[in-house]
Formats: C-alpha cells, sequence, structure tokens
C-alpha cells in the first residue's frame, strides 16, 4: 500500500492525542458517516500469526475464552463467541502415506489461514431477527448490537447463518464483532485491520474493496493459483439466498466448508411469511371444521 | 431425493450455533398452542354451540388462562437479562417472528383476561349481562389463540437452524395440528367428566381430524428433511428419535383411540380418555423434540453444510 500525502504532516515519531482521520494515513481511507465500510480478507496473505484476534481483545476487553490447546493444528481458540470476535482458522493440508507433496503451488497452498469475524451482512438475519432493536445498522452500514436496550433473548443466535453471535454467561447480552463502531466514530481504522502486518485484512470503502479484490483474484489467476475466488462479493458463494453481500468478505482457495462457511446461506426471514400463511391457513381449516362440528345445536 | 454431506468439515467443529432455548422454551409453544386454540374453539362454541355447548365455553376460556399466565412467566424466565423483558415491544418488526409473538401473546393476555373474568363474575354474581362483554372480548382473543398456536413456528423456521429452518411451512401445519389436537383432548376430558358427552364426542372428532392432519404435515417435514440432506446428519440421534416417536405413535395411536370410542359410543368414554391423555403428552413430546433435534442439528456441521447447498436455494421446499 502506498503511503498517503499527508504522512508528511506527521513527521515526529509520538503525538499528543488521536489525530485527526488517523485512518486516512493508516488505511487510506477516510471514515465518514453514511458510507459503507467492511474488511475484505485476502486468506492467501495470512501468516496465521493472530495479531488480530490479539488486537480485538485488547481493543474492545474481551477475556480470554479458554486457555488451552485444541490439537487442531494452531487453531487454539477454535471459534468465534461472545468473547471472541475475530478468529484465525488453520487447515493443514497434509499429503497421503508417501510423504508430502514433491512439489508446492504458491499461495498457501498447503496450509491455509483465514481470519473470521461477523460477516456484517447486508441483510443480516440476526437484526432482522432482533425483537427488540437492540441490534442495528449503524451509519457505517455495520451491524452492531445496543448493549443497553438488549435483553439476552438470544433469537440472534440461530438466526445468524454462519454462527458468529452469541449470549455472554456473564452479563447475558449478545456479542459480536462491532468492526469497531467506537474507532469508526473517531475516525480509526479499526484495529484488527491496523494490526494486520501483511494486509491479509484490509479495512475500506466496500465498493472499493470489491474492485480490490476483484484484482486481486485476477492477479492470482495470472500467477497460476486457479483456485482462488471470493467469497461474500455480489454474485459470489456467501453473498446468497437473498442475503446481500458480505461488508467483510473473503479470498479463498479452496472449498467454503474447508475454513468452517456456508456455501449458500439464506436469509431466515424469507421465511416468516410462508410459514405464518401455512399456519394461519390451518387454523382456518380447523376453525370451519370446528363451526360444523360444533355448530350443530343440539 | 438427496443424500447426506460428505465432504469436507472443519475439524468437525459446528459451523452454527445452537439457540439457547430449552425446555422453558419448548413448554412454552406448547401451552401457548393449547391456551390459544382452546380460546378459539370456546369462541366457535359460544357463537354457534347453542346451550350445550356453555360448559365447553366456560372451560375453553379458563384453559386460556393458562397460557395468559403461564406463558409470559416462562418467556421472562428464560432471557438471560428478565429486567428487560419490556423492550419486547419496544419496537415491532415485521421480519421477527419473536416480536409479532410478543404482540400476539400481549393481545391474547389481555382479551383472554377480560373474557375469563366476564365469565367468571357472570358465573359467580349472576351477572348475566357481562357474558356478551366475554363474547365481545372472546373474538380477538380467539383471532390471537389462532396465531399463539402457530406463530412459535414461524419462529423457529425463520432461523438459521438446519432441522427448523428446511420445512417452514410444515412445521406450521405441525404446530397448528398438535395445538388444536390438544386444545380438543383437553376440552374433552372436561365435558366427559362434568359436561355434555355429545359436546364432547364432536370435540373427539375434531381431535381425530387434527391428530390426522399432524401425522401428515410430520410426514411432509420428513420430506423437507430429507431432500434437503438434513436428516441424514441427524439420523440415530436422541432427539431424531423422539420426534419419531411423538409424531408416529404419539398421533396415530390416539387419533385410533379416538376413532375407537367414537365408533362405541357410550361406551367409548374410556378409551377417549386415554387418547386425550395421550394427545396431550405427546403435544409437548414432539414440541420439545423438535427443540432438541433443532439445537442438535446445528451443533452438527454435516447438517448445516447439507442445507448450505446451491440445490437448496432459493426454495428449499417443494
Ligand atoms: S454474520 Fe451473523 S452476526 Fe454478523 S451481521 Fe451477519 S447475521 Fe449478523
Amino acid at each position: 500500500m502506498q503511503v498517503h500525502a499527508r504522512a508528511r504532516d506527521y513527521p515526529q515519531s509520538q503525538f499528543g492525542g488521536v489525530l485527526p482521520h488517523e485512518a486516512e494515513l493508516t488505511a487510506g481511507v477516510r471514515i465518514q458517516p453514511g458510507r459503507s465500510y467492511g474488511f475484505f480478507t485476502d486468506t492467501t496473505r495470512c501468516i496465521g500469526c493472530k495479531a488480530c484476534e490479539v488486537a480485538c481483545k485488547e481493543w474492545n476487553n474481551l477475556p480470554a475464552d479458554n486457555v488451552g490447546l485444541t490439537g487442531m493444528s494452531y487453531d487454539n481458540t477454535g471459534a468465534l463467541s461472545a468473547n471472541t470476535w475475530r478468529h484465525v482458522a488453520f487447515v493443514e493440508k497434509i499429503a497421503g502415506p508417501g510423504g508430502g507433496p514433491a512439489e508446492m503451488p504458491p499461495y498457501q497452498s498447503q496450509w491455509l489461514m483465514m481470519s473470521d469475524l461477523c460477516k456484517h451482512c447486508h441483510n443480516p438475519p440476526c437484526l432482522e431477527a432482533c425483537p427488540t432493536g437492540a441490534l442495528f445498522k449503524t451509519e457505517f452500514d455495520t451491524v452492531v448490537v445496543q448493549q443497553d436496550i438488549c435483553n439476552g433473548c438470544g433469537y440472534c443466535v440461530p438466526a445468524c447463518p454462519f454462527g458468529v453471535v452469541e449470549l455472554s454467561e456473564t452479563d447475558g447480552k449478545a456479542h459480536k464483532c462491532t468492526l469497531c463502531y467506537d474507532r469508526l466514530k473517531g475516525g480509526l481504522e479499526p484495529a484488527c485491520a491496523k494490526s494486520c502486518p501483511t494486509d491479509s485484512i484490509q479495512f475500506g470503502e466496500i465498493a472499493d474493496l470489491q474492485s480490490r479484490a476483484a484484482e486481486r483474484v485476477e492477479q492470482l489467476h495470472g500467477l497460476g493459483v486457479a483456485s482462488a475466488y471470493l467469497y461474500g462479493a455480489p454474485g459470489s458463494p456467501g453473498a446468497t439466498g437473498d442475503l446481500g453481500h458480505l461488508n467483510a468478505f473473503f479470498l479463498l482457495t479452496d472449498a467454503p466448508e474447508v475454513y468452517n462457511l456456508p456455501r449458500a446461506p439464506t436469509r431466515a426471514s424469507n421465511r416468516v411469511r410462508p410459514s405464518l400463511a401455512t399456519g394461519l391457513a390451518t387454523m382456518a381449516g380447523f376453525a370451519l371444521a370446528a363451526i360444523a362440528l360444533l355448530g350443530r345445536r343440539a | 431425493m438427496s443424500d447426506a454431506y460428505r465432504g469436507e468439515t472443519y475439524y468437525g467443529r459446528s459451523q452454527l450455533k445452537p439457540s439457547p432455548f430449552g425446555f422453558m422454551v419448548s413448554l412454552y409453544i406448547y401451552l401457548a398452542g393449547l391456551s390459544g386454540s382452546a380460546q378459539m374453539l370456546a369462541t366457535i362454541g359460544d357463537l354457534f354451540g347453542g346451550r350445550a355447548a356453555r360448559g365447553m365455553v366456560r372451560r375453553g376460556r379458563w384453559l386460556a388462562m393458562l397460557g395468559t399466565v403461564c406463558g409470559p412467566a416462562l418467556l421472562i424466565a428464560d432471557l438471560h437479562t428478565p429486567q428487560r423483558f419490556y423492550n419486547m415491544l419496544r419496537i415491532l418488526r415485521t421480519s421477527s417472528p419473536m416480536s409479532i409473538g410478543s404482540y400476539i401473546l400481549t393481545t391474547f393476555g389481555l382479551t383472554s383476561t377480560v373474557t375469563a373474568a366476564a365469565q367468571f363474575l357472570a358465573d359467580r354474581c349472576g351477572w348475566r349481562r357481562l357474558l356478551g362483554v366475554a363474547r365481545a372480548a372472546s373474538v380477538p382473543a380467539s383471532v390471537a389463540g389462532a396465531g399463539l398456536s402457530v406463530y412459535t413456528a414461524a419462529l423457529q423456521s425463520s432461523t438459521s437452524t438446519p432441522h427448523w429452518a428446511v420445512s417452514p411451512r410444515s412445521l406450521a401445519m405441525r404446530y397448528g395440528a398438535s395445538s388444536l389436537a390438544t386444545a380438543a383432548a383437553a376440552l374433552s376430558l372436561g365435558e366427559h367428566r362434568f359436561g355434555d358427552p355429545r359436546t364432547a364426542r364432536r370435540l373427539d372428532a375434531l381431535a381425530f381430524g387434527a391428530l390426522l392432519v399432524e401425522w401428515i404435515a410430520s410426514a411432509r417435514a420428513r420430506g423437507d428433511l430429507r431432500r434437503t440432506g438434513v436428516a441424514a446428519a441427524l439420523s440415530g440421534s436422541a432427539p431424531e428419535r423422539l420426534e419419531r416417536a411423538a409424531a408416529g405413535w404419539g398421533t396415530l395411536l390416539p387419533a385410533g383411540l379416538f376413532g375407537a370410542s367414537l365408533l362405541l359410543g357410550d361406551r367409548g368414554r374410556r378409551a377417549s380418555r386415554s387418547a386425550s391423555l395421550l394427545t396431550l403428552a405427546s403435544g409437548l413430546a414432539l414440541r420439545h423434540a423438535i427443540m432438541l433435534a433443532g439445537n442438535e442439528s446445528a451443533r452438527r456441521p454435516a447438517a448445516s453444510f447439507a442445507m448450505a447447498q446451491p440445490r437448496n436455494l432459493p426454495h428449499m421446499e417443494s
């Protein structure tokens, strides 16, 4: 990434406070309400350092989930949860008997790593399920749980097609990634993206990120990585079933399921009408039958 | 017909999170359906049934109080921040059956309370005029009652939980039929004991029909589950076996007993009573089995990955 022209204005190495529009310097984007922001996570650049996990925990003051070894490659985090809003997945592709492959195609061909998070869906099922209005779309087109409204009904948990949002046992509220709502308000790049040393996590305006991602796929195809594709960009896997695009989308090189992602998720609220209509029609039928049976005055 | 998901998973870990709902919510779904349908039957008896239905109408209105009193208590107890229960009425969100249901339950509770109170005062103090009030309040109560019998199916189907999501229509039919069968069965019990045997038999016939509809709807749901590959991921699990029992024997056995009791006429009272008790038990078993099967399907990646295949887009039902 190129250094922003404004960088010249700040030659010193220590600052008294937050720089105005700091994201311009760190991510090349000025954060303004009313625009769409998100992440493009390019898994071919991920080195599995988990800086994003750590930065997220630190900035958001999130407690540790479990301190132990899972035995699943280097993934000791396991899954996203109420306290874990970034999760780096590790998939070691070990060849069968006879040893490893003689030749390794470039770009993560034998070891996949992906930093997962809330997808900030365009039509978010968690929000559409929320009966209190605690879940809402922010002025940055991201999806956030308002902690002072959530009453812990837990309906967003099964609604999410990606298994992201979860109730916390500690405070009885639903929690998930806020896309650093507080930082965006202050003009700062989200903590995970800022800490990512390889720019695997790129923060920016959605339209911008989508064209950047398409270019990257082209580039990788040119380099011989035919398996590269986008997940969650318009018209691609992940952005299916009326969910719309995902504001946090990915570049993958293997099947979505390998990364624990659904290939064709759907928008849960599309099932409200057919279900309610069928149910009410059933009840209307029974009401008529009851009128016929009980109505014969004895 | 399609088969199980056999592709890769991420160390066999869940791809979805199961709902945090357990037995309290299953019990709520059951009682809400029973009470809602009882109110509906009572109102129909009141409007069309004449004198003979009076006892049934009264008992139906009492039964509706079960859901009115226990329903909100169960739901509030299930919240993880119960002191904020009133936030359920903070907004109305038509994309959320839980929001729609909060208003249905509130309407049902208020109108059912007025109905039952007017009935009580008319019975105890002889203020017959209040029966008109009861009737006026019971009409909106029974419309809300019909909603209460089925919205819980929409609530479960409008999630990403595979077992619930793949059969939105069939699940609503199952819950509607089971709600009506349990209400008719409960009212028939009361009628056989204290009331009018002819009304009891008509309720038995209604329960019989509803159980058959439930059986058909369950068969349809099984078709939905098989076609989408979710059934294969759950086969042999405990919730699946409980569901099969509740949807199979739980409907056919009481239906057979109701049928026998109808054929036997006055001598069929014992058969009718057993059928009613069985219906009431299997209704609760059905709700809890579906709750457990749903949660289990969310835990199993083979179920969620099977559901989320492109061939299941955009309409997962036939
Ligand atoms: S990924 Fe899940 S939690 Fe995040 S916005 Fe989409 S539905 Fe909501």
